[in-house]
């Protein structure tokens, strides 16, 4: 991976090329027993029409995609690329 | 509702053990169990697709006060692609089919586990978040600067 494929990192160099800053985040992350890890990882904020109701399914993923860009709004980022 | 707790990561995790449920954390919550940093909101599973499977599943949600209709454990019995739950005491999307994965035997042959959890090896976290949508594949490159970290650390483990 090259430095110009990165996001949010301004150094590359210690192992092949992976981000200094990136290397001891997951240092860090490892020290953290998992139960600790779980706690900073999972977050809950409201998201408009997504969470209005209690139960959906879909027959395909592609139809799941299709009802995200055609309901949600575009900030939530549910948008295709 | 709030944040999935651990707490609740254990209880789901006992009950499809109890239930004989085939299931594994994918997307980003597979990939936080293996200890990559970042967030999330919701608990991923990607689950066999067979009738049993399903069954199994439903009667575990259940045990776990998820209120499901019985159309709704229908859906999940059938294997519907994408099911998203949150009439539960914490939200989950269960995944039959996710892109970038063609079997859930290949999966299972690759997983990892961590504390008990079935998680998906990164590979098949990867190939299905490169599918996914922007906002996704935008922590791409790190969530692979992960993967070779984590290789690399997994080899060095006895």
């Amino acid at each position: 991976m090259g430095a110009d494929s990165t996001r949010g990192a301004t150094s590359t160099g210690s192992r092949n090329d992976i981000p200094r800053e990136w290397i001891e985040e997951f240092e860090a992350a490892a020290r953290r027993p998992l139960a600790k890890r779980f706690r900073y990882a999972f977050i809950k904020t409201y998201k408009p029409v997504m969470d209005d109701a209690p139960f959906r399914a879909f027959d395909t993923t592609a139809d799941y995609r299709r009802w995200c860009e055609e309901n949600l709004p575009s900030w939530l980022g549910y948008g295709r690329v | 509702m709030g944040a999935f707790e651990y707490r609740q990561a254990e209880e789901i995790r006992d009950a499809f053990d109890r239930h004989g449920v085939r299931y594994l954390f994918i997307g980003k919550s597979g990939a936080i169990l293996l200890g990559f940093p970042d967030t999330t909101q919701d608990a991923d599973l990607f689950l066999d697709k067979t009738p049993a499977n399903g069954r199994a599943a439903v009667a575990a949600l259940r045990q776990l006060a998820f209120a499901l209709l019985v159309d709704e454990a229908a859906d999940i019995e059938r294997g519907k692609d994408f099911v998203q739950i949150k009439s539960g005491p914490f939200d989950v999307d269960l995944i039959f089919s996710p892109d970038g994965i063609e079997r859930f035997e290949d999966a299972w042959r690759r997983h990892i586990d961590v504390e008990g959890f079935r998680v998906c090896h990164l590979d098949d976290i990867i190939a299905r978040e490169a599918t996914g949508r922007a906002e996704v594949r935008e922590s791409l490159p790190r969530l692979r600067a992960f993967r070779e970290y984590w290789l690399r650390n997994s080899a060095k483990s006895p």
